[in-house]
């Protein structure tokens, strides 16, 4: 049997820089997967090369069997893999409703239409709702997105990322400069939304790593030191002396 | 949709306006009006690319020459041609100039954008200018209209009203197109390449092909204010696809405003009134238009519909929505 996604030996580059070195692990079909890892370690790169933002320099990724590495970024998006950034990366002059449209109706296959508006149909909006309720910026959809606070617009984030309707998320520090009780919520709602879907999280609260994923990958160095259940990863002495232990 | 209604009476209510002026303005004030109605077009296909899609290019004028020397030469070689074939000549050259342009153009951002297509605009001027046979190089080309034929009768364009009208209803219909445009699922892709190129790729958005899109678009409906041109003065010279014609739209966008739709259409009248009067009393008028230009991105960059805007709010409050403001909100705050 073929694995849902298989990073394969994956190394980058930026001009001599190795910043991954032989990343390797693999993610099952409606796992949630926690990728952690010390600042610099090349999780975010990671991502990129994932979503296809970066060619990695050498290495596959599989992706249902097919090797994606290297394809645009939006074909992966068409083939179900969506991400969100680490640093709040959405359409700041557009209203909340038009930011999370804006992945629904591309899903529709109303991107380049000339003649169609883009809210053309029902489904749409109602699926825009449905997505502006679960993330719960329902009160706010009218405001420019720049007008929302901190905490809404990382929410925002989670919104457009779900917005394609994404069988493969993957959501880089998504909690990353909150409080504890908006982590904690954030979480929550992360949890519920991303429910029969796969997931791939990068995240530095421990708490939230340990209660949320099934299987951890630690980056060290650019290599995955181990990837293992949550209990495994506590107990393992390498990733205490490397990374836990810090802590 | 309240707004929407509002916004379709005030196009039918232009319309009339416009249906009346033959009976209300002389026949100078009418062959201004006519120049300020196309050249109103062509403001707003560059505001589609400045204000809606933030890409700065000074080589607009590159498609508008070659919609009007499309026209003239077409006219002169052709003899006999119908009125709709030389409209038809005059978008596919330009059709295909944006999009073999807008293929080669891509990749560029900013200012490597801007400058690139500043030279496609000086290599078009080159050939004009150069290719002496065909379009008459210095001299440029003098035409007479063609009839309007409409199947079952034709009518001469020889008189001004007539062109009035005709003018009035085709460039106001583009017009009206690009406003619709903006509201489509494309044009609402053109505010996501301004605001966001990089995250619409992560959202299944291929931007290059958005990219291409608009710039043909944008190019063709340039080429055909450009026919226009060309009929309504019945001549056409190097300067319609020189620089001065990029100038000239950045201007009417500036003055007009580039954050609503019906700021550039402002410009336009602004600009072609300044220049007929100004043209008048002195030589050196694009030296008051540069000045009025540096005051207005110093002091109101905004341009004209900005400050129209502010002060309604001061007076109306800041919940009146004039019809003519049709512009969805987002669009105004750019
Ligand atoms: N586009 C880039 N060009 C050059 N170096 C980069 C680039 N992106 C990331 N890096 C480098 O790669 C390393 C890993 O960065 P990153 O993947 O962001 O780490 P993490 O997300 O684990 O904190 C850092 O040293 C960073 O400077
Ligand atoms: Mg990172």
């Amino acid at each position: 049997m073929s694995d849902y996604l298989h990073i394969q030996d994956i190394h980058k580059d930026f001009s001599g820089l190795k910043v991954l070195t032989g990343v390797e692990f693999k993610v099952k079909q409606n796992e949630r997967h926690a990728v952690i890892g010390p600042n610099g370690a090349g999780k975010t790169t990671l991502f990129n090369i994932i979503s296809g933002k970066f060619k990695p320099s050498s290495g596959a990724i599989l992706f249902k069997g097919e090797d994606i590495s290297g394809k645009p970024s939006h074909v992966l998006n068409r083939h179900g893999l969506s991400r969100s950034f680490q640093i709040t990366n959405v359409f700041q002059e557009l209203s909340v409703f038009d930011n999370i449209l804006s992945g629904v109706r591309s899903c529709y296959g109303l991107r380049y239409h000339f003649f169609k508006k883009p809210n053309h149909n029902r489904s749409i909006c109602e699926k825009v709702e449905t997505i502006l309720k679960e993330v719960g910026l329902t009160d706010v959809q009218d405001q420019p997105a720049n007008s929302l606070s901190y905490g809404q617009q990382r929410a925002m984030e989670i919104g457009i990322t779900l917005s394609t309707e994404p069988e493969l998320i993957l959501l880089d520090e998504p909690t990353a400069g909150m409080t504890r009780e908006e982590t904690d919520q954030a979480i929550k709602m992360i949890d519920k939304v991303t429910a029969g879907r796969t997931l791939i999280v990068i995240e530095h609260d421990m708490e939230v790593v340990f209660s949320l994923a099934d299987t951890i990958s630690v980056l060290h160095y650019g290599t995955i030191l181990v990837s293992d259940t949550p209990e495994k990863i506590r107990n393992d002495q390498r990733v205490k002396d490397a990374y836990l232990g810090e802590g | 949709m309240k707004q929407k209604s509002i916004s379709l009476i005030t196009i039918f209510a232009l319309f009339l306006a416009g249906a009346f002026m033959p009976s209300i303005l002389k026949q100078y004030h009418l062959n201004m009006l006519t120049e300020i109605i196309i050249f109103s077009l062509y403001a707003v296909s560059y505001n589609l690319l400045l204000g809606y899609a933030g890409l700065l290019s000074f080589g607009h004028a590159a498609f508008f020459g070659l919609g009007a020397f499309a026209t003239a030469v077409a006219i002169t070689h052709i003899p006999g041609i119908s009125l709709w074939n030389v409209i038809l000549i005059g978008i596919a050259a330009t059709l295909i100039a944006g999009f073999v342009l807008g293929g080669l153009l891509l990749r560029h951002k900013g200012s490597y954008f801007a400058l690139l297509t500043l030279a496609f605009n000086a290599l078009f001027y080159a050939v004009a200018t150069k290719w002496h046979s065909v379009t008459g190089g210095d001299d440029g080309l003098s035409i007479t209209r063609p009839d309007l034929n409409l199947g079952f009768t034709s009518i001469p364009l020889n008189s001004l009203t007539n062109f009035y009208y005709l003018t009035l209803v085709i460039m106001g219909a583009a017009i009206v197109f690009c406003w619709y445009f903006t509201h489509t699922a494309m044009g609402k892709t053109v505010l996501l390449m301004r605001e966001n190129e990089d995250r619409m790729k992560f959202l299944g958005y291929n931007t290059n092909i958005s990219r291409l899109i608009l710039f043909t678009f944008t190019g063709v409906i340039a080429g055909f204010a450009g026919v226009f041109y060309t009929f309504h003065f019945q001549f056409v010279s190097i300067s319609a696809i020189s620089i001065d014609m990029t100038t000239a739209v950045l201007l009417m966008v500036f003055v007009g405003g580039k954050k609503t739709f019906w700021g550039p259409i402002l410009g336009a009248f602004v600009y072609i009134i300044l220049q007929n009067y100004l043209s008048n009393i002195t030589d050196r008028w694009p030296l008051v238009m540069g000045v009025i230009f540096i005051i207005m991105v110093l002091y109101a960059p905004g341009g004209l519909s900005e400050l129209i805007i502010n002060i309604k709010q001061r007076f109306f409050g800041k919940k009146n929505n004039n019809g003519d403001k049709s512009a969805t909100p987002e669009e105004v705050t750019s």
